[in-house]
């Protein structure tokens, strides 16, 4: 049976949480924050259970619409951008326990995963541009406390 | 002029405004934060009120050199303006930074939703703290304020402003880490009915050298309004009654418990409280990455320019303390009364 490869945080130097559905992760020797939203966080929930990459395609196949090469090479590209970024690590799939995967009713429109990249002097991905501003020029967003 | 001083130039541009809005009063409040003098300089009243009940545990009588002053006012109040940045696009960032006006000496940002613009300049140690108008404050300002200046400041001094609890006796204290509704603000204010002294519920400054230290920045608390019956004697004194359908309830509790605040104490451990819907509390102890996730993201996410320095700060700090789970049960008295015996045993 061929090998199945899945993959590993890179723990200690990489922490993670959920907050509020965004994936925030930090590598914590470079200091960098790192975002994934949406398919990425679905993604994400499947190298952190331990999917092979084909099982996690089928997972994003099984809960979104979209067109399956494009589902397939947007988890190859999030998965190689987190390689490189040294927030995984492939591992040799724990034995052959084949992963559940349970279809949903409705499927959300598929949108290619980003992986949002912050340091500590700039940030690579900018937000949304600046749509409304005040008398003075200056934005007057009205948000709720996020945190 | 060249990008490199696009910054300062700005800056020195806001400056010009500040002053010319304190030509008419200035009134200066002192205030001692992690043992640095720090001054903050109102031009106008307008945003005293709303700012200074956070800090008034730290207050301190005048101080003739203040190690950084920031400037504070509101172009309503003050009947001034103040020039905008030249948006081109996508010119604010996700943690606020305005993009093209910071670099190694100035920093620039401007909060979504708060709409409240923060710049330092490391080398004159000054802050420029602004908002259009003041009554337009929000309630998360007015309960932590001016937290973008006071962290990215604090941070080179060795001091990093973390999203976390503190309580504790004077020997020595827990940090309260983990993410919005993990339990940290029930755990920090239910100590406030105990022989536990409050520090701090959602922001507390830290410093591992030469032993792991926090402070307290603001002495305020805040409960979501659908869980304020968890901790009814504090129902009397919610600041903002009126307005808990859109607002968290806010507590200024050095109004009513000063004596129950503490402004440091040494670090004895990391806990991490979780809501486990069993009655009684307990520890669990936990390893060293659990800790640093349950500290680290949610820090991180929040506090513009924040990174390798204040990771490294964490780390220094979680290497050297013990981590816990605080599995958190319904009988809400006995959440102190755990802790207590931790620190004493």
């Amino acid at each position: 049976m061929e090998m199945q490869i899945a993959f590993k945080i890179n723990s200690p130097k990489v922490v993670q949480e959920t907050i509020d559905g965004e994936v925030v992760i930090v590598h914590l020797e470079k200091g960098d924050y790192y975002s994934l939203m949406n398919s990425g966080a679905d993604i994400w929930n499947g190298i952190e259970t331990g999917m092979s990459q084909t099982e996690i395609v089928a997972k994003m196949e099984a809960i979104y619409e979209g067109d399956s090469a494009e589902i397939a090479s947007s988890v190859n590209n999030l998965i190689e951008e987190l390689k490189a970024e040294e927030i995984i690590i492939p591992v040799e799939k724990n034995g052959h326990q084949i992963t559940e995967i349970t279809p949903v009713e409705t499927k959300l429109k598929f949108e290619p995963a980003t992986l949002g990249k912050y340091t500590d002097m700039e940030e690579l991905l900018a937000l949304d541009p600046i749509h409304e501003v005040d008398e003075m020029g200056w934005p007057n967003a009205k948000t709720q406390e996020t945190f | 002029m060249n990008s490199e001083q696009k910054p300062l130039a700005f800056f020195n541009e806001i400056y010009d405004c500040y002053q010319e809005a304190a030509l008419a009063k200035v009134r200066d409040y002192d205030y001692n934060i992690a043992g640095f003098p720090i001054r903050l300089s109102f031009a106008g009243d307008a945003l005293v009120n709303r700012l200074i009940p956070a800090l008034a545990h730290l207050k301190t009588a005048h101080i003739c050199e203040p190690l950084l002053t920031i400037c504070i006012w509101d172009s309503t109040s003050t009947n001034t303006k103040i020039p905008p940045p030249s948006w081109e696009g996508q010119h604010l960032q996700k943690r606020g930074e305005i993009w093209g006006l910071n670099n190694d000496r100035i920093h620039t940002s401007f909060m979504w939703g708060a709409n409240t613009l923060s710049m330092l300049d490391y080398e004159r140690n000054l802050g420029i703290y602004w908002l259009n108008n003041y009554e337009l404050l929000p309630y998360w300002e007015t309960s932590s304020p001016l937290r973008t200046i006071l962290q990215l400041w604090l941070n080179k001094k060795g001091v990093q402003m973390v999203h976390a609890g503190a309580v504790g006796i004077a020997e020595g204290g827990v940090l309260l880490v983990g993410k919005g509704g993990s339990g940290k603000s029930t755990t920090a204010l239910s100590c406030l009915n105990s022989e536990l002294f409050y520090a701090s519920d959602d922001y507390t400054l830290i410093t591992p050298n030469p032993v792991p230290f926090a402070y307290s920045i603001y002495s305020t608390g805040k409960k979501k309004p659908d869980d304020i019956d968890r901790l009814p004697f504090l129902k009397p004194i919610i600041s903002n009654r009126e307005k808990l359908g859109q607002e968290k309830a806010v507590y200024f509790l050095h109004d009513h418990f000063p004596e129950k605040i503490i402004n440091s104490f040494p670090l004895k451990a990391v806990f991490i409280p979780r809501v486990t819907g069993k009655l009684e509390t307990n520890l669990e102890k936990t390893n060293f990455t659990t800790g640093l996730s349950a500290l680290v993201p949610s820090t991180i996410k929040q506090l513009p320019n924040t990174g390798k320095t204040a990771c490294q700060i964490m780390m220094q700090i979680a290497q050297k303390l013990p981590c816990y789970y605080l599995n958190l049960g319904t009988n809400i008295e006995q959440i102190p009364e755990v802790i207590y015996q931790f620190l004493k045993g």
